[in-house]
């Protein structure tokens, strides 16, 4: 039997770890496509995000468990994943046509 | 789930930092040795004892080596050939796509290698840049290949150790290490957090109080005195394989964008993405070295070559890069001048860095230390081991604040810890060693003497492991593991054999290497091995007194409750 706290410890860590992760994959492929669309070097767009972006999962990664609410956790990692994703795509998909 | 936000902050110090903790020991301590990685490969490699070489003239030393000599890797056949439609063709007739050559200030022996086209269409169809790759080693003042069976147990073992933990399967080792160092980052910022007092805490050490205060003014002193160097260190990491293996976002999400990139940026650059499918002659690439180090001396920073590349080997379309060796600045390789290889004419000069590069470049840079510079080499050293230490006691401070505890309620947790303790800071040194003695004790013709090499290195450790979880029963009753006294003796015995070995086996004693045939890599390596082992008997004497005063007092307090009892 799982006992509660071990549920909610676990649910902790793998919002930090992966919710983080896929946040701060999302924010790497907007960033560029962003600054692609604006005009800067592919190469140089994806080394600026490089530098900033462990700095961002390191921020989210440390909120995850300083922040008392798990749903709004999940709902900002997840929904703000996906949707940096899309528009991420989107950006790309204007950009080559 | 916690009541502040030191409180959620501290558990993510302990627990985090415990299980990745030990991962980050091999971080720093691998890490530390890299920094003299090409000084351990000639310790490792007697045969490469001689001085560093600048490149070697390619018209006569190189082109030999890569046309006659260097032949596809047999791994690399094996694993393409799974991902490829129908057998490969001989390797002796495959011929060379592009190819490189690459040394630094510090390498006698210079490195080559390169790409053999294949026929073959591939399984997946997306599976494009389908080559063999094919490697060496050459001794650059005869051009001769040297063994490929001698392990560079500097350059090829410790400091893959440090990023990649030299597990490759699924790239796991990497993904390990990516975590342990968003931890690291982690736990410097709640250790800030969790510490009100940062500034005293600093300046307070009790050496001669409990193992508990020590440890942890001990824990403080290295996790803050070197705060930036840790956070640089497991920061910049991170940024260096950030764009291929921990966000490769271009090879993936955004990949259609990069290849537009690419064929734009050849076209901008003038450096062909394709072969043109017209046979051409090479130009003389001696001629070519000599008008880039011409224009490098003009803007006044004259230097030697550090990597030459070139891609589409014969073809009308085919390139040479000829890239500056960083031997004087902090950014590695650079101001590359780029030749069209069937005329030797001039196709490009890379421009200067924007910010943004000249950023990266300056960090990934202080990283990897390409340059020369002796004093910061050693302090790169010592850095790496305050980490080392900072982490250890990390250890010591979780087991010391809960060994009393556990032993009442009959937990085997500290018990646990403290084996693993003994096995990532005695166990890990103990394989480091091992790995160094073995290569002295086996036959230098030895087949897969390399093979042989970290077969020691693991078994070592291996054994490290069950000799302290076999000692560890102490530590459940809030005593001391013995095992890291006896394994501190052991390092020192196997330090100082390794020292002797070197010397019988390759007369290379430290009077020589220091004084009458001065060579600094192995008297540094033998040196560092003899330091090694002193700090090995202090800390082993230093134990068995702790142990012994221990007993004297526990008889005592026995003593004088029977003398009690008599009343």
């Amino acid at each position: 039997m799982i006992s509660h706290a071990t549920l909610q410890t676990s649910n902790r860590i793998i919002a930090a770890i992966v919710g983080g992760y896929a946040f701060t994959w999302g924010f790497t492929a907007l960033g560029i496509a962003v600054m692609v669309a604006m005009g800067i070097d592919f190469h140089e767009a994806e080394t600026g995000m490089s530098l900033v972006a462990f700095l961002v999962f390191l921020g989210l990664f440390l909120w995850t468990f300083a922040t008392a609410s798990m749903i709004r956790v999940w709902l900002v990692l997840a929904v703000g994943a996906t949707l940096m994703m899309v528009i991420a795509l989107l950006l790309q998909n204007s950009l080559l046509s | 789930m916690f009541n502040s936000l030191r409180m959620s902050m501290g558990w993510v110090h302990t627990w985090m930092g415990l299980v990745l903790g030990f991962v980050l020991m091999i971080c720093f301590f691998f890490g530390a040795l890299s920094v003299f990685d090409r000084e351990i490969d000639r310790w490792s490699i007697p045969d490469t004892r001689f001085k560093p070489q600048p490149m070697p003239s390619f018209d006569e030393v190189l082109k030999p080596v890569f046309f006659e000599k260097l032949k596809p890797d047999p791994v690399d056949m094996a694993a393409t050939e799974k991902r490829v439609i129908g057998p490969l063709p001989n390797p002796e007739t495959m011929e060379l796509e592009s190819l490189f050559a690459y040394t630094t200030h510090r390498d006698p022996v210079l490195r080559v290698g390169g790409e053999f086209g294949i026929p073959n269409e591939p399984k997946d169809a997306t599976d494009d840049h389908l080559h063999v790759h094919g490697r060496g080693t050459v001794d650059p003042r005869t051009g001769e290949m040297l063994s490929d069976d001698a392990l560079k147990i500097g350059s090829e073992w410790f400091y893959p150790m440090h990023f990649s933990l030299n597990l490759s399967w699924m790239m796991l080792g990497y993904w390990i290490v990516g975590l342990a160092a968003l931890m690291m980052l982690a736990a410097l910022v709640t250790g800030v957090i969790i510490h009100r007092k940062l500034f005293s805490e600093f300046f307070t050490f009790r050496p001669r109080k409990h193992v508990l205060r020590s440890s942890l003014d001990l824990h403080n002193v290295t996790g803050v005195v070197a705060l930036p160097f840790h956070f640089f260190f497991a920061f910049t990491g991170l940024v260096i394989f950030a764009s291929n293996v921990y966000l490769p976002v271009s090879h993936t999400t955004l990949e259609p964008l990069h290849e537009q990139h690419e064929v734009q940026e050849a076209a901008r650059t003038g450096l062909p993405h394709e072969e043109a499918g017209v046979a051409a002659p090479i130009a003389s690439v001696d001629s070519m070295v000599a008008e880039a180090k011409r224009r490098w001396a003009e803007r006044d920073m004259a230097g030697e070559v550090g990597f030459l590349y070139m891609n589409h080997l014969g073809d009308e379309n085919g390139y040479v890069s000829i890239y500056r060796a960083g031997s004087d600045r902090v950014a590695l390789v650079g101001e590359g001048i780029h030749f069209k290889a069937s005329t030797g004419e001039i196709i490009r000069e890379d421009p200067p860095r924007s910010v943004v590069a000249s950023i990266d470049e300056f960090l990934t840079g202080l990283h990897l230390q390409h340059f020369e510079h002796w004093l910061l080499r050693w302090l790169y050293v010592f850095g790496g081991l305050l980490g080392a230490i900072c982490i250890a006691t990390g250890f010591v401070l979780f087991v010391e604040k809960r060994k009393a505890k556990h032993a009442k309620t009959g937990s085997q947790g500290s018990r646990i810890v403290d084996a693993m303790a003994v096995t990532t800071v005695t166990g890990m040194v103990l394989a480091a060693v091992g790995m160094l003695v073995a290569n002295r004790l086996l036959p230098a013709d030895l087949a897969d003497k390399g093979q042989w090499e970290q077969t020691a290195f693991w078994s070592v450790w291996g054994l490290a492991f069950l000799h302290a979880a076999w000692r560890s029963a102490p530590v459940a009753q809030a005593r001391r593991n013995p095992a890291w006294r006896e394994q501190a003796w052991v390092l020192a015995g196997l330090s100082l054999s390794a020292v002797v070995l070197n010397w019988t086996t390759t007369g290379d004693h430290l009077i020589k290497t220091l004084f009458t045939d001065t060579y600094w890599a192995v008297a540094g390596v033998d040196l560092s091995l003899i330091v090694t082992a002193v700090i090995g008997i202090y800390a082993a004497r230093k134990l068995k007194a702790a142990e012994l005063a221990k007993a004297q007092s526990n008889k005592g307090a026995k003593r004088r409750k029977q003398v009690n009892a008599y009343d």
